[in-house]
C-alpha cells in the first residue's frame, strides 16, 4: 500500500507546483480581460474595484472607431504570414541539404547560422534602417518581411536540421531504390515525419514576427502599421487607456492562439510517430 | 532457374576519403542464386552489398548487372529491391502503404496495386496487419514487411542486409527457414549479407567471405568449410572454431607445442613453419594421442566441448557423449590426421600437400 500512498502525495505535489506555474502564467491575461471589460474610470479606481458591469465597449471601440486596429491586424497578418511562408519554403530545403549533403565548410555555416542570434537587433536597426532607405523599401510590407527572414530563416533552419539529422537515412535510401526520385523520396519519406519540427518552427516563426515592435515601429512608418504598434497608440503622454489597451492586446493574441491549437495535432503527431526499430524517434 | 538478377563485380574497390574499405573485388553471382556475403563486421560486405544496389559507387571496377554496365547507374534504375538491417520502414504509413510505394512509384493502377499488395503479404503472412502502422508491429512482423516491400514489385535482384539480426535466437532461427521457402518459391537472385556463419551455411548455394576489406573466398557452403583459403576464414568458420596452433613439419612428422606425432601425407610439404588447423570434431579422446589436462567443459546435451591445455596450448575438442569430464582430468586427444588443414605460417594461405 505504501507506494501507492506515496504515488499519490507525489501528484499532489506535482499538481501543486503545476497550478502554481498556471497561476503566475495566466494572471497577467486574467488581468487583461478583467481590465478590457472595464470602463477606464473602474480602471484606474483604487482600491480597484473587484466588482463592476462587465462592459464590451472597448473592444467595440478598438475595432470600430476611428483609431481601429483592423487595419493594423491585417497588416501583421500579412508580415507574419508572409514571413513565416517565406521561411519554411527556404528553410526546410536548406535545413534538408546541410543535414544530408556532405557540404565542405558545413560546421562553419552551422556556428555563423546560430551567430546571428547573438547579435542585440538594437544595433541592427541604423544598418537596416539605412539599406532600407536606400533601396526605397521604407515604410513598405516587402521591407519589414525581408528583414523579419533575416532573423528567423538562420533559427528555423537551426531548429530543422536536427530534426532532419534524427530520420535515418536507410529511409531515404530504400525509397530511392524503390525507384522514388530523390525529389519524391524527401515529399513522400522525409517531409511528413518532419511534419512536427515543421509545424513547431512554423509557430516559432508566426510569433515572433506577430510580436515584433522595435524594427516594426522604427522602418514601418506611416502606411505598414502592425498591431503592436498600434497598440502603442493607446499609451501617450496624456494618458494610457488601460482598458482599450487590453481589449487591443487580447484581440491580437487571438490569431496566435488558434494557430497554437492547429499546429497541436501536427505536432502531437510529430512527436508520436515511431520510426526505425530500435531507434524509435521520439 | 530465373534468366534475370545475374551480377558480375570486376575489380571493385571502394575508398572512403583516406580510407580503403574494400580492394579488388572479383565475383560472379548466377541468376536464382542464393549467394551470401559473410564475414566479421568491418570486413567490407555491406558496402560491397552496397555498392551492388547503387546506394554506394565503386570507386574502382565494374559492376555489370544482367550483362549491363551499371557502375554508375542510379539504385531506381537496377531493378534491385533491398531490405535493410534496421528495415527502414515509413512510420507514417500503414503496413499496406508502405509495401505499395514501389509500385506507387512507378504509376502503376489503384486496383493493381491492391492485389499487388494483398498478394505479398499473404506470402509472408501479414495480410492481417494491413491497416497497421510500423510502430504497432513486433520485430518479427516489420522484417515480414519489409520482406513484402521488397518482393511486390518482382525486382531482378533481392538485397538483404543483415536481416534477421534484429530477431531473438528462436525466430531467427524460424525465419530463416522461410526465407528459404521464399527464395526458392520466387526463384529470385539474393545477395544476402550476414556475419553469422551458420546462417550463411544454412541459406547459401554459394557464399563469398570476406576479411579487413577483401573477399577471400568463394565457394558453396560445404567447400569453404572443408577448404579454407587461409587461416583467417579458417579461424571465422566452424562453431566452436577451428584449433589452429603453430607447428613445424619435418619429415613426415609435425611437432606441435613440443610433442611430435605422425603425419605421413604431409610429407610432400617438406620441412617448414606452419599453422595447424584441426576441428573439434576432428579430435577425439583416446588411450593414446597427445596428452592434455582438461581445462573447462562445456555439456551440451548431446555432445560436450572440452578445452584442453596441450603444453602450453589451447585445443579444443568435439566429443558426442553426455558426461562431462571433471576439470584437472588428464586425458589424451587423438588427431584424425586426415582432416588437419596445413596453413603457411606467414602468409596464412592454405597448404595442399
Amino acid at each position: 500500500m505504501r507506494p501507492r500512498t506515496g504515488g499519490a502525495l507525489r501528484n499532489a505535489l506535482l499538481m501543486t507546483v503545476a497550478a502554481l506555474l498556471l497561476l503566475v502564467w495566466t494572471v497577467p491575461i486574467l488581468l487583461a480581460v478583467v481590465t478590457s471589460l472595464k470602463n477606464e474610470k473602474e480602471v484606474l479606481a483604487y482600491p480597484p474595484t473587484l466588482v463592476f458591469e462587465p462592459t464590451l465597449k472597448n473592444y467595440a471601440a478598438v475595432l470600430t472607431d476611428a483609431t481601429s486596429i483592423l487595419p493594423n491586424l491585417t497588416s501583421s497578418l500579412i508580415i507574419a504570414l508572409a514571413t513565416t511562408m517565406l521561411t519554411i519554403l527556404i528553410a526546410v530545403p536548406a535545413a534538408y541539404a546541410i543535414a544530408r549533403l556532405r557540404l565542405p565548410g558545413k560546421q562553419p555555416v552551422g556556428f555563423y547560422v546560430l551567430a546571428t542570434q547573438l547579435v542585440p537587433p538594437i544595433g541592427l536597426i541604423i544598418p537596416y534602417f539605412l539599406i532600407l532607405n536606400r533601396i526605397g523599401w521604407m515604410d513598405s510590407y516587402q521591407g519589414l518581411v525581408v528583414i523579419y527572414i533575416t532573423f528567423s530563416l538562420p533559427f528555423a533552419i537551426w531548429l530543422l536540421v536536427s530534426y532532419f539529422e534524427d530520420i535515418p537515412r536507410e529511409m531515404e535510401e530504400a525509397a530511392l531504390l524503390d525507384r522514388a526520385s530523390r525529389w519524391q523520396a524527401f515529399w513522400h519519406v522525409v517531409l511528413p515525419q518532419a511534419r512536427g519540427a515543421i509545424a513547431v518552427t512554423v509557430i516559432f516563426v508566426f510569433l515572433n514576427s506577430w510580436n515584433e515592435f522595435l524594427f516594426a515601429v522604427v522602418l514601418g512608418g506611416a502606411t505598414v502599421k502592425p498591431v503592436t504598434v498600434a497598440m502603442y497608440n493607446y499609451i501617450n503622454t496624456e494618458q494610457t487607456q488601460w482598458a482599450q489597451l487590453s481589449a487591443a492586446a487580447l484581440l491580437a493574441m487571438l490569431p496566435v492562439i488558434l494557430l497554437g491549437v492547429l499546429a497541436q495535432k501536427h505536432i502531437v503527431k510529430g512527436l508520436t510517430t515511431g520510426a526505425v526499430k530500435g531507434v524509435g524517434r521520439r | 532457374m530465373s534468366k534475370r538478377g545475374e551480377v558480375r563485380l570486376e575489380g571493385v574497390g571502394k575508398t572512403f576519403g583516406e580510407t580503403r574499405v574494400l580492394r579488388e573485388v572479383d565475383l560472379e553471382i548466377r541468376p536464382g542464386e542464393f549467394f551470401s556475403l559473410l564475414g566479421p563486421s568491418g570486413s567490407g560486405k555491406t558496402t560491397t552489398l552496397r555498392i551492388i544496389a547503387g546506394l554506394e559507387t565503386a570507386t574502382e571496377g565494374f559492376v555489370h548487372l544482367d550483362g549491363k554496365d551499371a557502375t554508375l547507374l542510379p539504385p531506381g534504375d537496377r531493378d534491385v529491391a533491398m531490405v535493410f538491417q534496421s528495415y527502414a520502414l515509413y512510420p507514417h504509413m500503414t503496413v499496406a502503404q508502405n509495401i505499395a510505394f514501389p509500385l506507387k512509384m512507378i504509376r502503376t493502377p489503384a486496383a493493381a496495386i491492391d492485389a499487388a499488395v494483398r498478394e505479398a503479404a499473404t506470402r509472408v503472412s501479414i495480410e492481417h496487419l494491413l491497416q497497421r502502422r510500423p510502430g504497432q508491429l513486433s520485430g518479427g512482423q516489420q522484417q515480414r514487411c519489409a520482406l513484402a516491400r521488397a518482393i511486390v514489385r518482382q525486382p531482378a535482384l533481392f538485397l538483404l542486409d543483415e536481416p534477421l539480426s534484429n530477431l531473438d535466437a528462436k525466430l531467427r532461427v524460424e525465419t530463416r527457414v522461410e526465407l528459404k521457402r521464399l527464395q526458392r518459391s520466387l526463384d529470385v537472385t539474393t545477395v544476402y549479407v550476414t556475419h553469422d556463419q551458420e546462417e550463411a551455411m544454412s541459406l547459401s548455394d554459394r557464399m563469398a567471405i570476406f576479411m579487413d576489406g577483401r573477399m577471400v573466398q568463394v565457394g558453396t557452403p560445404e567447400e569453404v568449410f572443408r577448404h579454407p583459403a587461409t587461416v583467417q576464414v579458417a579461424g571465422f568458420l566452424g562453431n566452436p572454431p577451428m584449433n589452429l596452433m603453430p607447428a613445424t613439419l619435418a619429415g613426415g612428422r609435425a611437432s606441435v607445442a613440443g610433442l611430435s606425432f605422425k603425419a605421413p601425407q604431409l610429407a610432400s610439404l617438406g620441412t617448414r613453419e606452419v599453422t595447424l588447423g584441426i576441428r573439434a570434431s576432428a579430435l577425439e579422446f583416446a588411450d593414446e594421442g597427445l596428452p592434455g589436462t582438461v581445462t573447462l567443459c562445456e555439456v551440451l546435451g548431446e555432445e560436450i566441448i572440452v578445452d584442453l591445455d596441450v603444453g602450453g596450448q589451447l585445443l579444443r575438442v568435439k566429443s558426442l557423449q553426455r558426461e562431462r569430464i571433471p576439470e584437472g582430468t588428464r586425458v589424451h586427444a587423438r588427431i584424425d590426421t586426415a582432416r588437419l588443414h596445413v596453413f603457411d605460417r606467414t602468409s596464412g594461405a592454405r597448404l595442399e600437400p
